[in-house]
């Protein structure tokens, strides 16, 4: 394996320093380019409560590239798809290297907060969160206390 | 935010499936990055976001673009880093500036490591941290036939 930049050390080191709050993200102890990741369901949202699991992936070519990041835990969220997939601008085309692994994770705790039905990536969790929002809040918090809530 | 569907292929996981594996495989053939202190193998180029070939696979077309590219960014003001207190790390190497370090001066002031923005640039004409987009104008002039 390659040496690793300074810019994942030090990011690594700053995580570990001044964790950000509702957030955990270890690195994998035989690959220092892939993290585990906890992120706790924000407070008036309906994942609420919850521990949802994720995957982050620092590319060859990171900070050139965005993080890949997957949720593990199943979510029931319009902008997540059922592999975990994330449909987040800044892992896609608005990715800049000055944003750092703290700030993804803080952006994709932001989505839970607020869902946007209107850009889906689940099709059918985005149709009824427009059409019957209250029940599409029921689901969601089915599901956190379903999958993300074990002990 | 938008065009999530069109790009969820299954590509998107196989980089972290495959999160163990990858950094071995690749290691013979590492791309060309500057802020990387190991440098071996040729050149990298990318001539579209996401896409990244070695000098030999590109058309004729992307090596017009990419030329086009590197004479753009060669019109960026460049300097010595002086000192300033006001920036003290290159954002995107995360290393702190030392007093002669050579750095380039985007339009909108923020300064970077010369050969740190000049990697992004050529993914990117925007600026990291404020997105504003480099210089509009230049743009155009190197962007049509």
């Amino acid at each position: 394996m390659s040496a690793l930049p300074r810019r994942i050390i030090k990011e690594t080191q700053r995580l570990m320093q001044e964790p950000v709050p509702g957030i955990s993200a270890v690195p994998d102890e035989s690959n220092a380019r892939y993290f585990h990741v906890i992120v706790t369901g924000p407070e008036d949202s309906p994942f609420e409560g919850g521990l949802f699991k994720l995957e982050l992936f620092l590319p060859e070519d990171y900070p050139m590239s965005a993080p890949k990041v997957r949720f593990i835990t199943k979510i029931y969220h319009p902008n997540i798809d059922r592999l975990g997939r994330i449909c987040l601008d800044i892992l896609k085309d608005k990715w800049s290297p000055a944003l750092q692994i703290r700030t993804v994770l803080l952006s994709i705790q932001a989505l839970l907060s607020a869902p946007n039905p209107d850009d889906p990536l689940a099709n059918d969790v985005a149709e009824l969160w427009k059409v019957n929002e209250v029940e599409a809040i029921r689901n969601a918090k089915e599901w956190t206390r379903k999958y993300a809530m074990e002990n | 935010m938008g065009n999530c569907l069109k790009g969820s292929s299954t590509d998107d996981l196989s980089p972290l499936r495959n999160a163990e594996t990858t950094s071995e495989t690749t290691t013979s053939e590492q791309p060309w990055i500057p802020y990387r202190e190991v440098n071996p193998g040729g050149p990298i180029f990318y001539p579209s976001p996401g896409i990244s070939c070695s000098v030999n696979q590109l058309s004729e077309e992307d090596q017009v673009k990419i030329a086009k590219k590197l004479g753009f960014i060669q019109h960026l003001p460049t300097g010595t880093y002086d000192g300033c207190k006001k920036n003290r790390e290159c954002v995107i190497c995360m290393i702190e500036f030392i007093v002669g370090d050579p750095v380039r001066y985007l339009p909108c002031l923020h300064i970077y490591h010369k050969k740190c923005i000049d990697a992004w640039l050529m993914r990117s004409f925007t600026c990291p941290s404020c997105m504003e987009p480099v210089d509009a104008a230049l743009l155009t002039s190197y962007e049509t036939k």
